[in-house]
């Protein structure tokens, strides 16, 4: 609408990415390089998905068509397992320990991904003269895409374990999967119900918070047993 | 602690950035979303015409607008743009808001064709009070309806409501909040004058038989310009592609008689087709001044009758409009005659004489045969409108109708026939008849090329105008002698002057309150507190949460 208003969901977007690095403890580590170096691993993943995707799954060149095509759809969010891939090169690339190494490579990822995907969208449409409350809606996503993705690094590094305990593999296993056709569920859901942004913005942050739930129930244990505080 | 991520920074731009960023600074571009942001509602929007006609000036004067929408209920200054359909405005709310108000958007009725006879009427009325009304201050455009605007439009019926009084403070807060406006914006320059305007005058000529300026000469005429309140919406199917189209059949048919020696009547027949008609037939006065104030001889300077053709596909009366009766034995009253005689046989047409004297105190000439009745030549109009003033001639609502073609067909078998007989001097057999008749098609592409096509004056005054070659082509392709007299009105003091912008791009934003803005930081502010206080404590949520597990492992 406004600068303001850009200034506004700028705020909305970011505070809580800045807060969560800042408070988290990772300023502590000079965890700032290590960040960066997540964000370029993630540029670098999304670039190879792209490639893949433009390979293998060339678009349709009738833009027109609206039908929802659930075995193409499927496919291509399996490629979104590249993004697993690249958490975890970060992970290894990150020789911390512990909490300071899955909130890094989250907040990494996650921030380059918020970076990249709404700035411009930000810059774009909310400085523009027309109001929509769609540039609010994204910024809040975006905040459920941070405990989203801290909480997939967090996933992966306990997949990546080797005394994790064996009863609680599958239920990584399938917690990752989850994460990987997220995407797909939700549009899915959104197609067949035709639920209102909002409340699809409610249900993707209940659905976050329940898997990040779960997830540190998981990761707190674990670390309980290899003793890291 | 900021200090070694400045050294860290500085490391990174100095060793690796340049090389990352040429390499993503591209992919930056390319992974950014790439759903185009729909910035606002655009819509094409035409304005109401604007012109001088004898130093007087019409219609609406500006151009530009950015201010707040608002409905016909809701309008209170002149800092409100009012967004109304056209079947909800009236003359007198017109008027009040020419004054008054900031700009004026008239959304168009959604099925322009269908409309009930109470409808046409009353837009019909809208739309004289508009035209002929003191000029219009404020911009004022016409829109297409399209379900996009019926949104706008329910949208801003139901916010603003002009008598807040009843209701509280706190609703009238709550709603200031959270009602949804639109900004109306359309910018375009200020309208300026038209500058090198050439109004076409067309004529060809089909010569008969023997000595040229001896025989008898008959001339057809009829304008190609249409009116209407907006210059790009007036179609002009009735007044006057009908006409025009009714001349061209006609000067395809004769052309076939003139073509062969043994039927070549003793008469000249010379069509003209005039511009500017919707301007007090200023194509036809032009042209008259030309050819019978010039040094040479002219083509009608002795023609025994002058016929305009003007709207005749409306009814399935045929009136003759004249300034004087004319005398039973003169052209006039033969044609007359004929016309009456063949509409009798044929069974249709209606043929019924008008007479009205010339009013030279008028802003304008009723019909165009008065041009030349003012000239000394005997002329008529035929019409199927009854008087001068139906609103038909001069409206946006004038498109082609289906049974329109069917009437035109009609009219144009009765006036050739009527003017065959009365130029071979004959009373009885019919001259059209099977190989060469009236071609039905033929009628109906002129009048759908024509009517597709807006043709207001304005737009058709350009030197190379498409139109105006058409025509030129396809008269060469029946009459011979074909001239193009382009017109330009006088640089000094001119009888008619045109205003260019004659359609924009609509944009309506919706856009907020400034205060709501404010809600919304605090909303955030509140917000990115409750973030804090779980990041700041995630310490305690962690400590729970190992907790919980020590306790389900101890069990």
């Amino acid at each position: 609408m406004t600068l303001y208003h850009f200034g506004n969901c700028l705020a909305l977007v970011y505070v809580p990415y800045y807060l969560t690095y800042k408070y988290s403890g990772l300023s502590e580590y000079g965890a700032f390089w290590k960040c960066i170096q997540a964000g370029g691993i993630y540029i670098f993943t999304q670039l190879v998905k792209m490639l893949i995707l433009a390979t293998f799954f060339p678009t349709a060149d009738n833009i027109g068509y609206k039908g929802f095509d659930i075995f193409g759809e499927f496919f291509k969010s399996t490629i979104d397992i590249a993004d697993l891939i690249g958490i975890y090169i970060v992970l290894n690339g990150i020789p911390g320990k512990g909490h300071a190494k899955v909130l890094t490579a989250g907040i990494g990822w996650a921030g380059a991904e918020v970076v990249l995907t709404r700035f411009l969208l930000l810059w774009i449409g909310a400085r523009g003269a027309e109001f929509d409350w769609k540039y609010m809606q994204k910024s809040l996503e975006s905040n459920i895409y941070l405990v989203q993705h801290i909480t997939t690094a967090t996933l992966v590094w306990l997949w990546s374990r080797h005394d994790l305990k064996q009863s609680l593999v599958p239920v990584v296993v399938s917690m990752l999967l989850l994460t990987v056709y997220r995407p797909l569920i939700s549009d899915f859901l959104i197609m067949s119900f035709t639920i209102g942004p909002w409340s699809a913005l409610f249900i993707k942050a209940i659905a976050a918070t329940i898997m990040g739930t779960l997830t540190l129930h998981i990761y707190a244990a674990l670390a309980y047993t290899i003793g890291i505080f | 602690m900021w200090v070694d991520e400045c050294d860290s920074f500085a490391e990174l731009c100095r060793g690796y950035l340049p090389y990352y960023l040429l390499i993503f600074l591209p992919l930056f571009i390319i992974i950014s979303p790439a759903n185009p942001v729909t910035a606002s509602h655009e819509f094409p929007a035409f304005r109401m015409s604007q012109y001088d006609l004898h130093g007087v000036p019409h219609g609406c004067r500006s151009a530009s607008i950015s201010l707040e929408a608002r409905s016909l209920a809701g309008w209170t200054t002149s800092r409100h743009c009012i967004v109304v359909r056209a079947l909800d405005l009236n003359p007198e709310t017109f008027q009040s808001i020419r004054q008054k108000a900031g700009a004026l958007i008239v959304v168009l009725p959604e099925k322009i064709n269908k409309l009930t006879q109470n409808e046409i009427q009353h837009i019909m009325s809208l739309e004289e009070s508009m035209i002929h009304g003191p000029e219009t201050p404020i911009p004022v455009y016409f829109v297409q309806w399209n379900s996009e605007l019926q949104i706008i439009l329910q949208d801003i019926e139901h916010s603003f409501i002009a008598d807040d009084k009843t209701r509280s403070a706190a609703e009238a807060l709550f709603n200031s909040i959270s009602a949804s406006g639109y900004q109306v914006v359309v910018s375009t320059s200020q309208p300026i004058i038209k500058n090198d305007i050439k109004v076409a005058t067309l004529q060809g000529k089909l010569t008969g038989t023997g000595a040229e300026d001896k025989l008898p000469t008959i001339a057809l005429v009829a304008h190609y310009d249409s009116n209407g309140v907006a210059p790009e919406l007036s179609f002009g199917a009735e007044s006057n592609a009908s006409g025009l189209a009714m001349l061209l059949e006609l000067a395809r048919l004769f052309s076939v008689l003139y073509s062969i020696g043994r039927s070549r009547p003793r008469h000249n027949l010379i069509f003209i087709v005039t511009g500017a008609g919707k301007l007090n037939f200023q194509g036809s006065k032009k042209w008259l001044e030309d050819q019978l104030d010039g040094l040479e001889g002219s083509v009608i300077q002795d023609a025994s009758y002058v016929i305009c053709l003007d709207s005749v596909s409306s009814s399935n009366d045929l009136y003759v409009h004249v300034s004087k009766p004319p005398k039973e034995s003169s052209p006039g009253g033969l044609i007359y005659k004929e016309l009456k005689a063949v509409s009798d046989s044929f069974g249709y047409s209606n043929i019924e004489g008008v007479h009205k004297k010339i009013n030279l105190a008028d802003e304008s000439l009723a019909w165009e045969h008065e041009r030349y009745s003012i000239r000394r030549l005997p002329a008529a109009t035929l019409s199927t409108l009854k008087s001068h003033e139906d609103p038909l001639r001069n409206t946006i609502l004038d498109i082609v109708q289906e049974v329109q073609v069917d009437r035109l067909y009609k009219h144009t078998s009765v006036v050739a026939e009527a003017l065959a007989r009365h130029i071979y001097n004959i009373s009885y057999s019919k001259i059209f008849a099977e190989s060469l008749s009236i071609s039905k098609d033929s009628l109906n592409m002129w009048m759908n090329f024509l009517a597709s096509q807006p043709r207001a004056g304005s737009l058709l005054s350009d030197k190379q105008n498409i139109l105006v070659n058409t025509l030129k082509e396809a008269m060469q392709k029946y009459l011979g002698d074909v001239k193009v007299t382009l017109h330009t009105p006088d640089k000094r003091d001119p009888e008619f002057v045109f205003y260019d912008v004659t359609k924009a791009m609509l944009n309506v934003y919706s856009v907020k309150p400034a205060v709501f803005d404010l809600f919304l930081t605090i909303a955030i502010i509140a917000y990115l507190g409750a973030v804090y206080l779980i990041v700041h404590n995630f310490s305690h949520i962690y400590n729970f949460a190992i907790r919980i597990s020590s306790k389900s492992k101890a069990f």
